[in-house]
């Protein structure tokens, strides 16, 4: 019955959901009498007087079917193929501030990268290694709704999925009103998962035991901030090629260690601050996200093709074309035979991204050098 | 502490007069309605605005005019040493809502009634703990890149504590400029551009456009926002005191300064102008 009931109110949605707004919310809250799913129950109840907003991108049901057809027939709406990038634009040093810094723009998707060290101690389980740690803000100059005060609830339902064949609205909860709050969140965790390995450190992209300067006593932590200017889709993608960049960018001081210190003393340590240490950036993977349109999947989708994504696969890969790191995000279920293709699709476009960012980080360098 | 030499010179090389290096680029946000890059010396903050737009929450709606809204956040390492503030602090809103205020009175918002103008400030560098590399930007030689290793605080603290906070008051110049500039591109109906600058006073003279060094010395502040042509004042912000005379030789000076920045911002409007009618080719 309750079957019957969501695929009733779901088409009704669909119908009047472009004329009649406040319909739509009443018919909301009849959604959550019924709906069987827990969480964005608790949520939606809790504000059932927030004021339902348009999808991010509106896009009319034409629109929609002509960026899925043209994904079908491999070509997509700004004329590219599946599996190929927009121009990427690299900059580096751009923060004078930071050890490190970068700005990567793909599309209209803007967003910088900077590297601060700091001296610090190592943590007692790994005494032999420095620390990493990445952040990543989104500026509300990229999406009106980064803004921290947007709306007046803290919840508010953005945007309706189509499942497609199941005809089940499913709804992405998003907690606005805190600054795309949830959104850094998710980029923060996915971008640690894929570039710095386990918590043991072990498979992180740079040698983290380079990091230290006195086993046990002193190392150095490393901050990596990221901050989205802009965005059109793929940050996932554009924040792991900044980061690389950055990194290739970043110098250390080189540091002296004055006196031997007794055991449990901190050492006087030195700072240099003519001679620097460049990072081997070589073992930074990239990452490729794919996204799942219709039957096909995609690289570099822009905000647009994701507003029409059912599933996306980011995956991290390293040159040698080993798996660094993976995470799906939507809701919907992948086929595993499809993840494992997916990964030989990732692994090929990987290669041709990989030697594009070198050649475009190192033009970049010599353009900082240059001016 | 000598912050004016014999000669008349300010520790980073200028004349009492004389601004830091000023830079603005129009465009810098894509995906906005309106967007803009502005430099003052160290300082460096992006603006977008996106609007006019419908109202998106109804019970804010005006009827006779626009809702203008404001919102300033800072980056993580916009600063010399990395702090991670929540969004949404007491400054933020503070120095948002003053912005807020100048936009508003130079927007038309009565031709915009029932719509909404948002205004997005985010700053991507305060002038701070790197303040030598302020000596080297003034001497035109390339910016200290790892200013951070280089203890500078300790010296700079016997002139004033520095505290995470001092860093938005100095950004809000540079704040409104940036804003100004993002709305005339987001071709926002507007009475004039309206333009901000800071004077202080220090060792007996009246000093234009303080630098970190200079702003944590403890003297007066005197922030001014105006409207250049209509020669209206729209902010005017001070801390410390000062007798009155010396007062109005301080405002006048940053009132000087706000022009200048209006010339300057004019000027990059009329190139972007001149850009674009050369890609339409007509």
């Amino acid at each position: 019955m309750n079957q019957a009931l969501l695929k009733l109110i779901s088409s009704s949605l669909l119908c009047f959901s472009k004329l009649l707004s406040p319909l739509r919310s009443s018919l909301l809250s009849c959604r959550v009498d019924v709906a069987p799913l827990p969480s964005p129950v608790a949520a939606i109840g809790k504000t059932s007087h927030a004021e339902v907003k348009e999808g991010m991108v509106g896009l009319s049901e034409g629109e929609k079917e002509f960026i899925k057809g043209g994904i079908a027939q491999d070509l997509r709406t700004d004329g590219r193929k599946r599996y190929t990038y927009r121009p990427i634009y690299i900059e580096t040093g751009v923060i004078p501030q930071a050890n490190g810094s970068a700005r990567v723009r793909l599309g209209a998707t803007d967003v910088i990268a900077s590297v601060k060290a700091e001296l610090g101690k190592p943590s007692a389980l790994q005494p032999d290694k420095g620390k990493v740690a990445i952040f990543v803000d989104c500026s509300p100059t990229a999406e009106p709704t980064f803004e921290v005060n947007f709306g007046s609830s803290p919840f508010q339902v953005y945007d309706f999925v189509d499942s497609g064949p199941l005809q089940v609205k499913a709804y992405l909860l998003c907690t606005q009103g805190r600054g795309g709050e949830e959104l850094s969140a998710e980029l923060s965790g996915t971008l640690q998962r894929c570039l710095l390995g386990s918590k043991s450190g072990a498979g992180a992209g740079i040698d983290l035991s380079s990091l230290v300067i006195v086993e046990g006593k002193v190392c150095w932590d490393l901050y990596i901030d990221g901050l989205v200017l802009s965005s059109d889709g793929n940050l996932l993608d554009a924040l792991g090629a900044a980061i690389k960049a950055a990194l290739s960018n970043t110098g250390i001081p080189s540091v002296h260690v004055a006196a031997e210190a007794s055991n449990d003393e901190q050492p006087e340590v030195d700072i240099s601050d003519e001679e620097f240490l460049q990072f081997d950036t070589s073992g930074v993977p990239v990452i490729v996200t794919l996204t799942k349109v219709g039957k096909y999947y995609i690289v570099d989708a822009t905000s647009e093709e994701e507003s029409q994504m059912s599933s996306a696969v980011s995956i991290s890969i390293n040159r040698q074309g080993h798996i660094c790191g993976m995470t799906k995000r939507g809701g919907f279920g992948i086929d595993p035979s499809v993840i494992l293709d997916m990964i030989s699709v990732a692994n090929f476009v990987s290669r041709q991204l990989i030697d594009k960012l070198d050649s475009e980080i190192s033009a970049a360098e010599a353009d900082e050098d240059e001016s | 502490m000598e912050y004016v030499s014999p000669e008349g010179l300010r520790l980073d090389g200028r004349r009492p007069t004389e601004m830091r290096q000023l830079r603005a680029e129009i465009g810098a946000v894509s995906k906005a309605d309106g967007s803009a890059v502005f430099e003052m010396g160290n300082t460096k903050v992006i603006a977008a605005v996106y609007g006019p737009r419908e109202v998106q929450n109804r019970s804010q709606q005006i009827n006779d005019q626009a809702l203008v809204r404001c919102e300033y956040s800072m980056a993580n390492f916009s600063t010399g040493d990395r702090v991670r503030k929540p969004k949404g602090d007491r400054r933020s809103i503070e120095i948002s809502l003053v912005i807020r205020q100048t936009m508003e009175a130079c927007i038309m918002t009565h031709l915009m009634p029932r719509s909404q103008i948002d205004i997005f400030v985010q700053v991507l560098q305060a002038d701070g703990v790197s303040s030598y590399s302020c000596v080297s930007l003034s001497c035109s030689l390339p910016l200290i890149d790892h200013p951070h290793f280089m203890n500078y605080p300790k010296n700079n603290q016997s002139c004033g504590g520095m505290e995470g906070a001092d860093y938005v008051n100095r950004t809000r110049s540079a704040c409104i400029n940036a804003a100004t500039l993002a709305l005339a591109d987001a071709g926002i109906p507007m009475h004039d551009l309206a333009t901000s600058c800071s004077a202080g006073y220090l060792n007996s003279t009246p000093l234009l456009d303080l630098n970190y060094i200079e702003d944590s010395a403890g003297g007066a502040d005197v922030t001014v926002g105006i409207l250049p042509t209509l020669d209206k004042v729209t902010l005017l912000q001070m801390d410390a005191k000062l007798p009155t005379n010396i007062f109005e030789d301080v405002m006048q000076l940053a009132t000087e300064g706000c022009k200048a920045i209006a010339n300057y911002i004019r000027e990059v409007l009329v190139e972007n102008t001149k850009q674009l009618e050369y890609r339409r080719g007509s």
